[in-house]
């Protein structure tokens, strides 16, 4: 992925992260962090403050940083939900009521940007980041067979099926993009050489990635068969349970959570 | 003297009392109809390590996975420990279990030590039970310490000591490997050849080999056939097939370094060819004995 480009999450580095484990959030529960994870949403969801929010983001950075984990390379990676963030906000922000900050005069329908269209925007790129490094940091400090577990315990056949069975080979998928660049760009050929050659070269990308990945597919479902295959893989690593100190850390999160929620009102 | 094609069919064909498979005469067809075996007869006896040697495209790995049951033949018929191949036997994977050319086509789970509990899992085994059986079949290649490690980052060498761990978890009576030693440095080839030698002597594992690693099969194999065109054209002791030029360059392949070497010294020496030597200790044995 890296030969693509460094704003799209490095599943190498991910990975090489979540197998050397040695933050002290490495040593947390898989299951405590997957909790916090789902708190997280639940605040991200019910909370509308951008105080509250920029809040979180700190906290969730704090976390993150602490942990050893790269600081750079995540603003990297901030760009893709930047883009997703924005290409929906962008729409939404205009016309909000509230004071008025400026106005776009397009003939028939005149956009203003107000307080609180602003507020929106900020306040939903604090929540998408949020949620974002936190499942960086999670992502990063648990090692896959736990997660691979934990999903074959929590979700049913086949959404478990689907998620052990794709994790490996986007790797693999990945790999193959990564060769098909280098044999590309050996030859003279290059993502930036022009926006015409840029769009034929995706579409080949994408094509022969589709064709070698169908191929491999057949073989990698004949080597199942050869062991026995059956259409059901069962995921049987032993995942650390939430230990004493992590529950009670948890039920006091959870707990101060609900009361940010519910009680504390912030000015905006 | 290597028995060609006219016996070799006859007598392959022919039952053997100590035999664990039987390809009678199978051919395959694929889909877009090129021919992956013809009138194929082949066999494989307990304890015993047979070569399938071939140039690409002759039709040793078709052959390989009709030993399987992965693939089914158009005609003839594939015997495995007296049980017919067909749909009521489907469980053939249990008594031969096949590791494939390219490591990364075997391994898909998340650690290494899962992707080999896999065949004991679908065996029936419990989770304990996978995970001793795994864990044996890892400590057996020499592989114990990978067991936490995620495939993808193991390097080829690695990959494939586990892809061979997977399958021997599962105590198959026959393992059928695809190219075991291509892609791998000499190191980790001669772990390989090694670890083939001991599933035969020490596991009593019935091992094929599909190579066109002349020098692999010569120091490995008790029985070498050469495939052509889908079929099995010769058959016989590495000693015959290797020391028959003719044969190997009209299948496509070449005699082993140490045949090519021996020859060349008696043919300069003028020195009749006799012990027919295969492996490096074989030769070095006859050179010394001719000088005393």
């Amino acid at each position: 992925m890296s030969q693509l480009s460094p704003h799209i999450p490095d599943l190498d580095l991910i990975t090489f992260y979540s197998e050397k484990r040695t933050s002290f959030f490495s040593r947390v529960s898989p299951w405590t962090k997957a909790l916090v994870l789902l708190l997280i949403i639940v605040f991200v969801a019910t909370e509308k403050s951008l105080i509250m929010n920029v809040c979180l983001f700190l906290a969730v950075l704090f976390l993150y940083a602490v942990s050893g984990l790269p600081i750079k390379k995540l603003f990297q990676w901030y760009v893709m939900p930047l883009i997703f963030v924005l290409s929906l906000v962008i729409i939404l922000m205009w016309n909000e009521p509230g004071r008025a900050l400026f106005t776009i005069n397009i003939p028939l329908m005149p956009l203003t940007l107000t307080d609180n269209g602003l507020l929106m925007v900020l306040t939903l790129v604090f929540k998408s980041l949020a949620t974002v490094t936190y499942s960086l940091a999670f992502l990063m400090t648990t090692r896959y067979n736990y997660f691979s577990t934990m999903i074959y315990r929590v979700f049913p056949s086949p959404i478990d099926q689907v998620f052990l069975m794709s994790y490996r080979f986007i790797f693999i998928t990945l790999n193959m993009v990564d060769s098909m660049m280098k044999a590309l760009r050996s030859r003279g050929g290059g993502l930036l050489k022009s926006a015409l050659k840029q769009s034929k070269m995706f579409a080949e990308l994408f094509g022969l990635t589709m064709i070698r990945s169908y191929d491999r597919a057949e073989r990698v479902n004949k080597a199942m068969e050869a062991r026995g295959f059956s259409g059901k893989y069962v995921a049987s690593t032993k995942v650390p349970g939430i230990s004493l100190i992590e529950s009670i850390a948890l039920l006091m999160t959870t707990v101060f959570v609900l009361y940010l929620i519910w009680f504390v009102k912030a000015p905006f | 003297m290597a028995i060609l094609q006219k016996n070799v069919i006859e007598h392959a064909c022919t039952h053997d009392k100590n035999e664990i498979i039987h390809v009678d005469c199978a051919s395959h067809v694929y889909p877009d109809g090129s021919l992956g075996i013809h009138e194929m007869c082949f066999r494989v006896l307990e304890k015993e390590i047979v070569s399938l040697c071939g140039p690409n495209g002759s039709g040793k790995s078709t052959l390989i996975e009709h030993l399987n049951g992965l693939l089914r033949p158009s005609s003839g018929s594939v015997t495995v420990m007296g049980k017919k191949v067909d749909l009521s036997h489907s469980g053939i994977w249990r008594d031969v279990g096949v590791v494939f050319q390219r490591s990364d086509d075997q391994l898909f789970a998340p650690t290494v030590l899962d992707d080999v509990m896999f065949g004991p899992i679908n065996m029936g085994l419990s989770l304990e039970a996978a995970r001793s059986a795994a864990m044996d079949a890892l400590k057996a290649v020499g592989a114990e310490s990978l067991a936490d490690k995620m495939p993808n980052y193991l390097s080829g060498g690695q990959k494939r000591l586990v892809c061979i761990a997977g399958v021997l978890a599962m105590k198959p009576k026959v393992i059928a490997m695809d190219e075991p030693t291509s892609d791998l440095d000499p190191m980790h080839a001669e772990m390989v050849e090694k670890i083939i030698l001991g599933l035969k002597n020490e596991h009593g594992i019935s091992i094929v080999v599909a190579t066109h690693d002349m020098d692999m099969a010569a120091r490995i194999s008790d029985r070498i056939c050469i495939v052509k065109g889908g079929s099995i054209i010769a058959e016989g002791k590495p000693s015959s097939i290797f020391y028959d030029r003719e044969l190997l360059e009209e299948s496509g392949l070449k005699q082993p370094g140490v045949v090519q070497i021996y020859e060349d010294i008696a043919r300069s020496s003028g020195i009749s060819i006799e012990n027919r030597p295969i492996t490096v200790d074989e030769l070095v044995k006859t050179i010394t004995l001719k000088r005393v």
